[in-house]
């Protein structure tokens, strides 16, 4: 009864023992985490990375983190490319390929969670904490400790999800879950369970941090810096985070749903007992389409930054990429259905929504004509931000293009869930989110770490990634239109092996580009003397986050700045060429700041045992979290040692520091 | 770039920052019962086999609810204004009994989920069934979570006393619970109005 | 403007000459090989939407190159002035032109609103019509003598089901189907989740649902055979989900109506019952004589449910294992 009440569901069957293939992968996660930690040990860093790290709340620490967590699911998340690549390219006319279905299914439906959820997402909310709080001339987000606490939420979500792969078994329904397919009955396995769960737990971070964000941009902005001063990135993560908590309740009531369905045989979306799966379709959509707009809006945010940074120019139009930004975030909600069409809406619903999606297209093609006139008659400095933005233009207009062309219902009659489809949202979301997102971490990468990322190495996966890209999802555009299907585990037809071999070899370029810009980061690492940024702003540029050190300093600006217009940092700099001097203010006041806390931490490990416990029917483990979760909130609300000053020494000791790295 | 001395200035803009924070979170609430809602009220429209609220539903306990969380909200009240003359007793008076007619809510309905369940009207029935739980039970769900709040602040206020803080976590509290009764005010109009007349 | 753009594009060729390395041009002429080859792969055996047998299919394609031109009209010049602005205004080419807080043009704002509006106007218009005209659940041609043909469509646990009522016969994984006669399908779901019924050649695809019915007109215009699938992930056997059509001349249909006729398989509910339980990889079954209104009572089976049991439960079993591939 004990062992009930203790394991649920769990046995020693759980491991899949038998399958090579995941054994060698967990075999090899374990490693991996085993030499990490082995490493601190070694290194005596054991306090260092718990208070300095693990119980940060400062926004710059919280946003590297996201970003190492994004790179490690990347590693996971392409391997499952490798894999179904090569399967396709292999599982041609009488071949069954090496991964039979009960694999295969699971492999691609873990890729779409893994990226979207434990890469992209955590990517954008690495962006958005480097360089909000400095572009606004703020000392952190508005809630810093709810910051620790998203990210952590986060990397527990991806965590059960990696866990999946070695205790169970993961959803096999895509990424999305429709049901029936997800219901118990089609789904018995803990599969579909540990979808919910981790989903769940990320989406609760996610959406804190969208209120985070608002919060900070909304109201922690410096003197002088109204709404329409802001740099344009701030504006794109704004609207992002408007997104975020518009749309993630929706996810989090769809996928609960879902879960009352499985766990206590209720009736929302079954196919029996008056359960409506479209309502699903329908719900998880609503959340669906805003969802990739969150991810797209800090993409074109970076564009901004880059191209007037690169170009020495100021960004062309400020005021209508405002509006533009604005009205995309407002039709993001109008157009969920058109991923639908074919469930038989009927003429005059699917023609609506045909059409709002073509709007979109309208204030998209303003953004992209304005970063075109940005350059124009500028100083173009091609940095590698700048190639990824270069290769951005051609690549998501070709896949905006294929994007609008399946807005037309009959069209989408004959494309939808074709490779044509498939190819179209990988080229929008890596030639978009991707390059956008690449661009921006090497932008910012100097005042993170403090010193810039090599150039050649950084040129060479640039070329890699791109010429894989197109080797990649080309192909997959002409067998679409011929009728190959996403999800094909495989085909009797010969004629469409050739274009999965090119496209295995294009994932195969891909790889090698990928494999560079790890090169990339170990060269700059071991050459950072040499790469050091000493000015805190190594590409001349135009906003706040340039004019203080790199990396910045634990307060960020040692006083707060005042802002007369927009691009300040550029305007002041114009000023003291001119010959402009103002005169060294060292007089500073003690700082405020809030002291870190192992709570976010804390909360999210709970928050992980309680998931697992609900994934395996596991009575006492789960009221554990649960219970866990609770006493850590009610314990640190107790506490009325949330904060301290820093010293007005050690502020002019560092700004002292700075201002001789400068000379 | 001209610079302005800004030691307390987050400590000023904290409270309007931080009410701020609270009202976005009360919005995406807001969107997520407007979720359940929408669920119901589609998987209300297809009910098959006759089986519906209409049998078994008993009003007289839904305005006993209603009374008890509308009288609960006025309580809360009571119990910010003592807040602010600082009557600290005062305080934990009426935040217990905010408490107890807030419990008596959740009892009410608790028994009528049994009471359903075993007349045959259980969450496993069908869609229609399955919605009326869950978009009811989520606001049960959410005031007993109200509740434990309450209680932690009545053991919370000796404490940490009546300073800026505590007084922040009220209004955070109090929004929550008055957003609770205006939920509760669609649920019965939509939900058992709708269903029974 | 365009001869210096067409100029500009020859020094950019020159200077990346000099520039790009041994392996980069092997890099790049292969990749352009694999390119071109895909393109000549276009010609040859084409599927799909691209070789259209039935009338819808060959208007969505049209539609398809339409829609492709109309935004080629904005896609071709962003393109080429990424480039062409990126070479051009480089920092070493030392441009006088240098404006560097030129921010603003209402002609260029004017030209990049309403350009794309024009043409998203175009489109919508286009889209409306179309739309309604291609509808699935319309007739193709509503004025005909002719009914159409119907064939009730049943998606099973890796297979198809198609009954003629008219006919009493059934088939699993082939259909026959008459050429320049409109076909209407009514389209359900039994014991399998959610899939979607598709011959790319002929038509439009559209989902199947338990307990619902969608339907589908198709009208094939050239006698041969063509391929069906599933387009909707539904798990296991999905990408074994295929079946043929053969589009015949009336006669030819007639004569095979008469030969399924003479089948010994009669589809009772008993055979149904045994076509519920899953299996991957079926070849094609011929039926005589289908039980009455064995469709109509498919769909009211998850109509009229309620608790907790799935309708199917009995028939609820793991796939038998083939032989190891």
């Amino acid at each position: 009864m004990l062992i009930h009440l203790l394991f649920g569901n769990l046995t020693l069957e759980a491991i899949p023992f038998h399958t090579p293939i995941i054994m060698g992968a967990a075999l090899f996660m374990a490693l991996f985490t085993f030499a990490v930690l082995l490493l601190i040990t070694i290194t005596g860093n054991w306090s260092y990375i718990w208070h300095e790290w693990v119980c940060s709340v400062d926004h710059k620490k919280i946003g590297i983190m996201y970003l190492l967590l994004s790179v490690l699911m990347f590693l996971r998340g392409f391997s499952d490319v490798v894999l179904m690549r090569t399967q396709q390219a292999i599982a041609a006319g009488s071949s069954l390929g090496y991964l039979p279905p009960e694999h295969y299914d699971q492999i691609f439906s873990a890729h779409g969670v893994i990226m979207i959820f434990f890469v992209v997402m955590p990517m954008m909310f690495a962006l958005l904490n480097m360089a909000v709080p400095l572009q606004i001339g703020a000392r952190d987000v508005a809630y810093p400790y709810l910051n620790s606490l998203s990210f952590w939420l986060t990397f527990v979500g991806a965590m059960l999800c990696n866990v999946s792969l070695v205790i169970g078994d993961f959803a096999a329904a895509g990424w999305l879950a429709y049901p029936p397919l997800s219901e118990l009955y089609y789904s018995p396995t803990v599969g579909v369970d540990y979808y919910v769960w981790s989903l769940q737990i990320a989406g609760v971070g996610t959406l804190l941090a969208g209120i985070n964000f608002i919060a900070t941009i909304i109201k922690m902005r410096c003197k002088g810096m109204t709404l329409m001063k802001m740099p344009i990135f701030v504006w794109s993560a704004l609207c992002a985070m408007i997104l975020v908590v518009l749309a993630f309740p929706v996810l989090t009531v769809t996928l609960a749903l879902l879960e009352l369905d499985r766990m206590f045989g209720m009736h929302f979306f079954t196919d029996f007992a008056g359960g409506n799966s479209m309502m699903y379709i329908n719900l998880i959509w609503v959340w669906g389409h805003p969802e990739v707009y969150i991810l797209i809006l800090p993409a074109f945010g970076v564009f901004s930054e880059v191209v007037a940074t690169f170009s020495q120019k100021k960004l062309f139009g400020y005021t209508t990429m405002v509006w533009a930004l604005a009205v995309i975030t407002f039709l993001s909600f109008v157009v969920w259905l058109h991923h639908f069409f074919t469930m038989g809406a009927g003429a005059d619903v699917n023609a609506f929504f045909g059409i709002a999606t073509m709007v979109i297209a309208i204030p998209t093609g303003v953004k992209v004509f304005n970063w075109l006139f940005t350059m124009y008659k500028g100083r173009i400095i091609l940095t590698t931000p700048m190639l990824w933005v270069t290769a951005f233009f051609t690549t998501f207009a070709i896949g905006g293009m294929t994007g609008v062309m399946m807005a037309v219902p009959p069209v989408d009659f004959q494309v939808h869930n074709s490779l044509f489809l498939v190819a179209h949202f990988h080229n929008v979301i890596i030639g978009g989110v991707l390059f956008g997102y690449f661009a921006g971490i090497i932008y910012w990468f100097p005042k993170a770490f403090g010193f810039r990322l090599n150039e050649k190495w950084g040129i060479w996966s640039f070329i890699f990634w791109v010429l894989g890209f197109y080797l990649a999802f080309m192909p997959l555009y002409v067998i679409g239109l011929s009728g190959f299907m996403r999800r094909t585990n495989h085909y009797p037809d010969l004629v469409y092996q050739p274009y999965l071999i090119a496209a295995a070899l294009g994932a195969g370029l891909i790889f090698i580009g990928m494999v560079l810009q790890i090169i990339q980061v170990a060269v700059s690492i071991k050459n950072r003397k040499a790469l050091r940024d000493h000015s805190g702003d190594p590409w001349n540029g135009r906003t706040l986050e340039w004019s203080v050190a790199s990396p910045a300093p634990l307060y960020n600006f040692a006083v707060l700045p005042t802002v007369r217009e927009r691009d300040q940092f550029w305007a002041d700099k114009k000023e003291q060429a001119k010959g402009a001097i103002h005169p060294l203010d060292l007089h500073y006041q003690p700082i405020h700041m809030p002291k870190n806390t192992p709570a976010g931490f804390i909360i999210a490990i709970f928050s992980g045992i309680a998931g697992f416990a609900l994934i395996w029917h596991m009575l006492i483990p789960g009221i554990v979290g649960f219970l866990g979760i609770l006493s850590t909130v009610i314990a640190k609300s107790f506490s009325t040692d949330t904060d301290y000053y820093i010293d007005a020494d050690t502020i002019r000791k560092t700004e002292l520091a700075h201002i001789k790295e400068l000379g | 770039m001209h610079s302005e001395m800004t030691v307390h200035e987050h400590h000023l803009d904290s409270n309007s920052t931080d009410v701020f924070g609270f009202w976005i979170y009360i919005m995406t609430d807001c969107i997520l019962f407007g979720t359940l809602f929408t669920t119901f009220l589609v998987l209300n429209a297809q009910v098959q086999n006759g089986i519906t609220l209409k049998t078994y539903l008993d009003l007289y306990d839904v305005l006993a609810e209603t009374f008890l969380l509308l009288g609960s909200n006025f309580t809360f009240c009571l119990a910010i204004l003592s807040l602010y003359q600082n009557k600290l007793l005062r305080v934990q008076a009426w935040l217990a009994l905010t408490f107890l007619l807030g419990a008596s809510f959740v009892f009410i309905e608790v028994n009528e989920f049994i009471h359903l369940a075993t007349e045959g009207f259980s969450w496993d029935l069908n869609g229609h069934a399955s919605s009326f739980f869950t978009l009811v039970g989520t606001h049960g769900l959410h005031v007993s979570f109200g509740l434990l709040w309450i209680l932690m602040m009545i053991i919370q206020l000796p404490f940490l006393k009546i300073t800026p803080i505590t007084k922040r976590r009220m209004t955070y509290l109090g929004l929550f619970w008055n957003f609770l009764d205006i939920v509760w005010v669609f649920v019965f109009t939509i939900v058992y109005l709708m269903g029974a007349l | 403007m365009l001869a210096s753009n067409i100029g500009l594009g020859m020094e950019m060729v020159a200077r990346m000459r000099k520039v790009f390395s041994r392996w980069a041009k092997l890099l790049l002429i292969s990749m352009g090989c694999l390119l071109l080859l895909s393109l000549a792969g276009c010609k040859a055996n084409l599927l799909g939407m691209l070789n259209p047998k039935g009338l819808i299919t060959y208007e969505e394609r049209k539609l398809f190159f339409n829609t492709l031109a109309l935004m080629l009209i904005v896609v071709l010049p962003v393109i080429v002035m990424s480039f062409t602005f990126v070479y051009h205004y480089q920092v070493s080419h030392r441009i006088k032109d240098y404006k560097p807080n030129w921010s603003h043009s209402f002609f260029l704002e004017s030209l990049w609103w309403g350009i794309p509006c024009a043409i998203i106007v175009v489109l919508a218009v286009l889209t409306w019509f179309r739309t309604h005209k291609l509808d699935p659940y319309n007739r193709i041609s509503a004025q005909s003598q002719t009914d159409p043909l119907l064939v009730q469509v049943i998606a099973l646990p890796w297979k198809w089901l198609f009954i003629y009522p008219k006919q009493d016969i059934a088939t699993i994984n082939y259909l026959a189907i008459p050429v320049d006669q409109e076909v209407e399908y009514w389209i359900t779901t039994d014991n399998v989740p959610m899939s979607a019924f598709f011959i790319p050649q002929l038509g439009s695809q559209i989902y199947t649902m338990a307990g619902m019915r969608t339907r589908l007109h198709l009208l094939a215009n050239e006698t041969g055979t063509y391929e069906g699938l599933n387009t909707q992930f539904n798990g296991e056997g999905f990408s074994d989900m295929h079946f043929a059509v053969q589009v015949l001349d009336s006669a030819t249909l007639e004569h095979w109506f008469s030969d399924i006729k003479k089948s010994p398989n009669h589809l009772t509910e008993a055979a149904y019952g045994e076509l519920l339980n899953p299996s991957i990889g079926n070849e094609p079954q011929f039926f005589s004589g289908i039980a009455s209104d064995l469709f109509q009572k498919v769909i009211d089976t998850y109509m009229n449910s309620s608790g907790a049991v799935h309708p199917r439960q009995d028939f609820h079993h793991p796939v038998p294992s083939k032989e190891a591939s």
